[in-house]
């Protein structure tokens, strides 16, 4: 078994696998397309297409309703009406297969062993929710790639700025939620804090101004200059061309966006029933404020560790968001595999957590067919799904805080006599394989 | 000489009369046919599937026997309730053996109260020149409505019967076909030129068809809002709570 997993894992067989499986289901779903009454390919890949077509014949990608992207991607998209239609497709699998490489180059820059990176890699990469998503046609895995692209420039001591700002920049562009991750990275690249006895006392004051000049430094300015010109020249340019328009559809809908539709999110039916009542401002602003404040919190605590707050931060984000629906999954799945090997769960405390969070799921998906397909009044079902969903995703997180929290040496405040820089060095511990319970990655130390 | 002139002016004269009154009696021969399709026929009204996603199927029976060369359109008045993907519609259309038009564009995703009702007009075309059967199927979704505050669970949509209306391109004196009323609709379902078609009377008047869409329970707003913002509140401390204790210094 373990020598079907390495051989399986080797660099060129994993990455070629990964690349002819998600190939050979693009041709399974043009396959179904052509001969079954149910189609494979999301109806998502159409809207994208048929903007692509509007924008070949010299109109706005906006004439297609329900297109609510930006206009690059439907020009990413022209050559599925120049070339073939199945274009696209290809082009998001192999954003998918380049998505799990960024995850393998991430890890070995955190210190794993290439091995272990492979395998946990390949987490992703053979992944059926990945692959099907991507064959199925949606555009998530560009973004993912995206991110995944941020990180890796940001993550280590050789960090390529202009480059992680010019990826962030574009990803801001293409879906808004990564804009959360600038509160961390912001306090990344702020100039480190030196800490000094604590005997001396410094008045809050100056603590103050201090935590608040610590943000103009080069490399923050650099970074926010890149990413901001980025985002603002594409942003600029798709308003020059497409009006008003392009801004709705593909922020402020987002932005704004109360969809009173059943989906995942615990907020759907408090939203559906106020919908046309006074409270419903209100309401969106209750709903608002747990989902800011958490992920102020999440930023402040981790942001030492880039790839866990940008994790903690996405997964925080979809938990809370007023609308949620499967697709968003993916946002922090992809980023899941950074975080795996800094876990000391067991395979079966693992694989426990993975079946809770499915259950999760099934137990919203039964009541909203029964609404959707039969008839059946089934809100009030629905409803309590969806905070329960809530909660079993709470509680996958406070498993995963736990337990991550173990890498790292909790040190209480009283005990701080010396100086120290706030950047640790990665140590290899020498592991013993056999011994299951003895962790195979690195432990971060303050050195 | 003049004679022979005479003769064959006459003999010609004759000729065109016998041609044009030939001619008025193929004109009298297809209104007449018109007239027969306008006899009594069928028209059934089925509603398919379940749920938000349903299919109205329309069946049309003629009883006369000669068929070629009218053209059937049947006009269907839908409420504000449903809606019709004119994206589906159009994958569906190599399937299908009638094209579809609507009257206005179509929002997909706003809510009943801000929808307003349309029309779509139906050209199906005859499987072969003795088919006396059309029949078509149109795939509708329901809208969301307002919550019920009165304890309903479920609001009833009503789908009239549709209109059926024919028209062939050699009969142009349409009036002759009364008491049966004329109307104005596109010839086709390119909508490039609008036609005089003439209404079929239904055999007997028919109910229109309902079925049921769930509403949300509007009575329990409070509870609902109480309970969903004590949830993500107590989740939001917990998590705010382990995050302080197990942060990064």
């Amino acid at each position: 078994m373990e020598k079907l997993i390495s051989k399986v894992t080797e660099k060129h067989i994993l990455f070629t696998a990964s690349f002819v499986i998600r190939l050979a289901l693009v041709a399974y779903g043009d396959y179904q397309d052509r001969t079954m009454a149910v189609k494979y390919t999301d109806i998502d890949y159409h809207v994208f297409t048929d903007a692509a077509r509007f924008i070949t014949e010299g109109e706005s990608p906006y004439n297609r309703s329900t297109y609510r992207y930006t206009p690059l991607l439907a020009w990413l998209l022209t050559p599925n009406i120049y070339l073939n239609m199945v274009f696209g497709k290809i082009l998001f699998i192999v954003c998918d297969v380049l998505s799990g490489l960024l995850i393998y180059k991430v890890l070995c820059l955190r210190g794993l062993r290439a091995e272990t990176a492979r395998c946990v890699s390949s987490l992703w990469l053979l992944n059926p929710l990945p692959m099907g998503v991507s064959s199925r046609g949606n555009a998530e895995s560009i973004l993912a790639a995206l991110v995944l692209g941020t990180l890796l420039c940001m993550e280590g001591k050789a960090q390529r700025l202009t480059w992680a700002a010019l990826l962030y920049g574009l990803s801001v562009h293409m879906k808004i939620y990564p804009v959360t991750y600038a509160l961390p990275i912001a306090l990344t690249l702020r100039t480190a804090e030196i800490r000094v006895d604590e005997a001396k006392k410094t008045s809050r004051f100056k603590k103050l101004v201090g935590f608040f000049v610590s943000f103009f430094n080069r490399d923050l300015l650099l970074f926010a200059v890149v990413a901001g010109g980025v985002f603002f020249t594409l942003t600029a340019l798709f308003y020059y061309m497409y009006g008003w328009q392009f801004l709705y559809e593909t922020y402020l809908y987002h932005l704004t966006r109360r969809d009173i539709r059943h989906n995942f999110s615990p907020y759907f039916y408090m939203l559906y029933l106020t919908a046309e009542s006074t409270w419903s401002q209100w309401l969106g602003l209750a709903a608002f404020l747990p989902q800011f404040a958490l992920l102020l919190v999440t930023s402040w605590m981790y942001y030492k560790d880039l790839a866990f707050c940008c994790f903690l931060h996405t997964a925080i984000f979809v938990t809370f968001n007023k609308v949620c629906t499967s697709q968003y999954f993916l946002w922090y799945l992809c980023l899941l595999p950074l975080v795996i090997p800094n876990l000391s769960l067991t395979v079966k405390q693992g694989l426990g957590l993975l079946l809770l969070w499915f259950a999760g799921q099934g137990i919203w998906l039964g009541p909203a067919y029964f609404l959707e397909f039969e008839g059946y009044n089934t809100f009030l079902w629905i409803w309590l799904a969806g905070l329960l969903f809530q909660v079993v995703n709470c509680f996958i997180l406070i498993q995963i805080i736990y337990d991550v929290n173990l890498l790292f040496h909790h040190i209480p405040k009283s005990t701080l006599t010396f100086t120290f820089k706030y950047e640790a060095r990665i140590m290899k511990v020498p592991t013993v394989s056999q011994d299951p319970k003895v962790r195979l990655w690195p432990v971060y130390q303050i050195a | 000489m003049y004679f022979k002139l005479f003769c064959v002016v006459s003999a010609l004269s004759l000729f065109s009369k016998c041609h044009c009154l030939g001619e008025k009696d193929e004109i009298q021969n297809h209104c007449d046919l018109l007239r027969q399709w306008l006899a009594p026929s069928s028209v059934t009204v089925e509603l398919n599937k379940k749920g938000f996603h349903r299919e109205v199927t329309t069946t049309v029976e003629f009883r006369s026997k000669e068929l070629s060369g009218v053209k059937v359109l049947l006009i269907h008045r839908w409420p504000r309730d449903v809606y019709v993907d004119p994206y589906q519609l159009a994958s569906l259309s190599d399937q299908n053996k009638w094209k579809i038009l609507l009257d206005s564009p179509i929002d997909l995703e706003v809510p009943a109260h801000e929808a307003s009702g349309f029309v779509t007009y139906v050209y199906p075309f005859s499987t072969g020149p003795t088919s006396k059967l059309f029949k078509v199927t149109i795939p509708i979704h329901g809208r969301y409505h307002k919550p019920s505050f009165d304890g309903k669970m479920f609001k009833s949509v009503d789908i009239e019967a549709p209109e059926l209306l024919l028209r062939t391109e050699k009969c142009a004196q349409l009036s002759s076909l009364e008491p049966h009323t004329v109307v104005d609709a596109p010839c086709t379902a390119s909508n490039s030129s609008t036609c005089s078609w003439v209404k079929v009377k239904p055999q007997q008047d028919l109910n229109p068809v309902s079925f049921q869409l769930p509403v949300g329970d509007g009575s329990l707003v409070a509870h609902v809002c109480g309970g969903t913002l004590l949830v993500t509140m107590i989740c939001c401390v917990a998590l705010s709570k382990y995050m302080w204790k197990h942060q990064i210094i």
